[in-house]
């Protein structure tokens, strides 16, 4: 195996890593499906290390094809988010459970809009101050920074 | 010929299936009483027709009809026998009932169950004659049960009076008891049969009665210990069917049904299917001496207890459900006669002569003691009442006329009929091997009629003379029955009187009956003993004059209801017997029955329980991930993914 097509990979597999994250890591739905194309485009560089590796062409008219079969996803994939978001108003994909499990103690999770900013980000109590007391807010947990979100 | 015979019970069961069609279309009341009536009518005739045109000869006459069971080589047909005993007594049931149906048309007038009744009589009819006429155990089995559902049902026929109801489910029950013995005698016969091969060689059927009686013999050579156990079985399952101690206690509490019910059902026919089931198996019976030493005694006990306990009743129905089981006690003793050297056919010929006669003055007297209780506005109290002669002049004589003729006073037929078994027990009284157990029993018998005439001329002078009382309940306009009811009294009056005395001189049901099967025939023929004849009648004479000076004792005031006497207390309270059952037999199975229904609810229920809860408990907690949120569960599917990965990398 050549240098060239193990560095390849490597870059394949940290496109594809790095896409999954991002996947399930998100609730956001477009930034959800960019994550997938991300994971799809790992998936194509990978086919083209391969067909480089075996010297043929065949990697890299699959990757024409997967980038080809993409684009066509994301005009489906990029309408039905805006359709989703006419109902709802929302991106958030907890809007849509309702297949979830609803029987009596089985809250569904709050929708990021409804959850106070200190619970979407990480509060760090400032260097020099007493943790325990927590009376000085940070940055980020300014009310500004939760209108824009 | 075969259809005729297949009309006997065909056309009681169209009766009943049409009682039960009108009575969903709302139809009146008379209209279904016709059909019953006429269907019970065809019945007759067909069973007359059979009777005269039929030659059975020794095994039968066998009218096909269709497999009810066919499982590999076994075959289980249904298909009427017709020789000299079913042939009695279907007569006998057929005639019976058509009379029994005729007088309830006016007896159970204005009763919201009429329909029901009709139906359930001829569904009784329909039964008790496939009971008759099966040829093979099985079927006979089958409407076993069949007559006790139908004795269930009637006993039951006022089911909102809970007495009535718990009647029947005691007449039920002690059936049942019996009943056990009775169908685990089939199955050793089953087996017993299947040992000797004969089926295989003939083709037959195992239960089949001609395959039952070729196989007895070969059955005694080989296996007598597993033929007697048949025959105490069958015996058992007889007992509780008629009524023999200790499995009487149903008979008496099942007078809690409509009197023409007590009168077809518990005291003509259903209750003698006990006797036709011994009369039946007597082929093979002749094998299994013991057997018919226990019927005797058991129908010598049950004679005489019944009779004791028949002394102390209040109730006219009770007196005449006790007699029945007293003369049913003679019906088994006359087996129990069958004992000596090739008799046991003239046992049979005797015990069915009784049959005949029995039911009909028994059913005499029960319609007439209905007739009683129709004018009394349902009080059978014989305290309550008195001196009817005068209220119900017919009635008074046709009660008069049953009860001479079951006390056995010439020309009626009692006496020819109980003289028969007497006579079978004192020609025999030197028989080397039984001849003091004929002794014992002709004496049981000799006091038991006596106490007969007793028991019976104490009712009927109660009831019919002295001062005149009638009840509040029957209002002013205590009358005579309507010609409905008293028509068919006069026939079986007349048949009370004559049958006894033209079968006596004809000797009909011996050209009839015999030969039976492979019993041999009776070495001699039947002799009369006059000191009998005269002994007998002399009791019965001073057992009317006894009854009548009780009688007169009691009559005097309402109040001697507490009876005096250790005896008397016995007898009223009957022997406790009902208590001793009560104690023996239904506490223990009560606690058993408790203790299994604990078992039930806290092991097997309890397992069952446990094992439907794991996939519960398990759901529980599969459910929490079920949060419908995508990245959740794309988190799963990777999780899966590499572990699947982390397994096939590890183990490779």
């Amino acid at each position: 195996m050549t240098p060239l097509t193990n560095h390849t990979l490597l870059v394949a597999a940290t496109l594809f890593s790095l896409g999954l994250i991002g996947f399930l890591s998100r609730k956001n739905m477009i930034l959800m499906f960019l994550s997938v194309e991300l994971m799809l485009a790992g998936v194509a560089t990978n086919f083209i290390a391969f067909g480089s590796h075996h010297g043929n062409v065949q990697g890299e008219i699959f990757a024409i094809l997967i980038l080809t079969v993409a684009s066509c996803e994301a005009a489906m994939a990029l309408a039905l988010v805006v359709a989703l978001h006419r109902r709802k108003s929302t991106l958030d994909v907890g809007a849509w459970s309702e297949l979830r499990e609803t029987a009596e103690g089985f809250e569904a999770e709050p929708l990021i809009r409804d959850k106070s900013p200190s619970e979407l980000y990480p509060s760090l109590t400032p260097a020099g101050v007493d943790p325990l007391k927590k009376q000085v807010v940070s940055k980020y947990n300014s009310g500004q920074m939760a209108q824009k979100a | 010929m075969s259809n005729i015979v297949w009309l006997i019970p065909l056309a009681p069961l169209i009766g009943c299936l049409a009682c039960i069609v009108m009575r969903a279309r709302r139809m009146s009341d008379s209209l279904a009483s016709g059909a019953a009536i006429i269907g019970l009518g065809v019945a007759a005739i067909a069973a007359l027709v059979c009777l005269l045109r039929v030659e059975p000869g020794a095994d039968g006459f066998i009218a096909q009809g269709y497999d009810w069971l066919r499982v590999g080589a076994m075959r289980i047909p249904v298909a009427l026998r017709l020789d000299g005993i079913s042939l009695a007594q279907i007569n006998v049931v057929t005639f019976i009932s058509l009379l029994v149906a005729i007088y309830s048309r006016g007896y159970m007038k204005g009763d919201p169950g009429y329909i029901r009744f009709f139906a359930v009589i001829c569904g009784f009819v329909f039964s008790m004659a496939m009971l008759v006429l099966a040829s093979n155990l099985l079927v006979l089995y089958a409407f076993w049960e069949g007559v006790g559902l139908c004795s269930y049902l009637l006993i039951g026929f006022w089911y909102q009076k809970p007495s009535a109801a718990k009647a029947a489910q005691k007449a039920f029950l002690v059936n049942r008891l019996a009943d056990c013995g009775f169908l685990l005698g089939i199955l050793l016969l089953w087996y017993g049969v299947g040992l000797t091969g004969i089926d295989v060689a003939s083709g037959l059927n195992r239960l089949d009665f001609g395959t039952i009686f070729q196989a007895a013999p070969l059955l005694q050579e080989e296996h007598p210990t597993l033929l007697g156990w048949v025959g105490v079985l069958l015996l058992i399952g007889a007992i509780g069917k008629s009524a023999q101690f200790p499995f009487h206690v149903w008979l008496p509490d099942a007078m809690e049904g409509p009197t023409p019910v007590s009168a077809l059902i518990h005291a003509a026919t259903m209750v003698t299917a006990g006797v036709y089931l011994l009369a039946r198996m007597s082929p093979l019976l002749q094998f299994t001496p013991s057997v018919l030493v226990a019927a005797g005694w058991l129908g010598a006990i049950t004679a005489l207890l019944a009779g004791l306990i028949a002394l102390f009743q209040d109730d006219l129905k009770r007196v005449l459900a006790y007699s029945t089981v007293s003369q049913l006690g003679y019906l088994f003793l006359a087996f129990g006669a069958g004992l000596g050297d090739s008799m046991l056919s003239t046992a049979v010929v005797a015990a069915m002569f009784h049959l005949v006669t029995h039911a009909f003055f028994k059913a005499l007297l029960f319609l007439a003691s209905g007739n009683v209780m129709h004018a009394m506005g349902d009080v059978i109290d014989m305290r309550r009442f008195g001196g009817l002669k005068s209220v119900l002049p017919s009635t008074h004589v046709l009660f008069l006329i049953g009860a001479l003729a079951l006390v056995g006073i010439p020309p009626l037929a009692g006496f020819w009929s109980k003289e028969g078994i007497l006579g079978l027990l004192a020609g025999q009284l030197s028989d080397p091997r039984y001849g003091g157990l004929f002794t014992i029993w002709l004496a049981i018998g000799l006091v038991s009629a006596l106490l007969t005439a007793i028991y019976t001329f104490k009712a009927y002078f109660r009831t019919f003379h002295g001062a005149t009382r009638v009840p509040a309940e029957a209002g002013d306009h205590a009358h005579e029955a309507s010609s409905t009811m008293l028509a068919p009294l006069w026939v079986l009056a007349v048949g009370s009187i004559l049958s006894g005395v033209v079968l006596h001189f004809t000797g009909g049901l011996e050209r009839l009956m015999l030969p039976i099967s492979t019993l041999a025939m009776p070495k001699e023929g039947h002799h009369s003993h006059l000191w009998l004849a005269i002994v007998s009648v002399a009791l019965a004479a001073v057992g009317i004059w006894v009854g009548k000076t009780w009688a007169a004792r009691t009559v005097a005031g309402d109040k001697e209801a507490e009876p005096t006497g250790g005896f008397a207390w016995l007898g009223a309270n009957r022997f406790f017997l009902d208590e001793i059952f009560d104690q023996l037999l239904v506490r223990p199975t009560q606690i058993v029955g408790r203790s299994l229904s604990l078992f039930d609810q806290f092991v097997i229920d309890g397992a069952a329980k446990f094992v439907s809860s794991l996939p519960n408990a398990l759901g529980t907690q599969v459910r929490r991930w079920q949060q419908g949120l995508v990245p959740k569960y794309a988190l799963g599917m990777v999780v899966g993914l590499l572990a699947a990965i982390a397994l096939t990398f590890f183990r490779g």
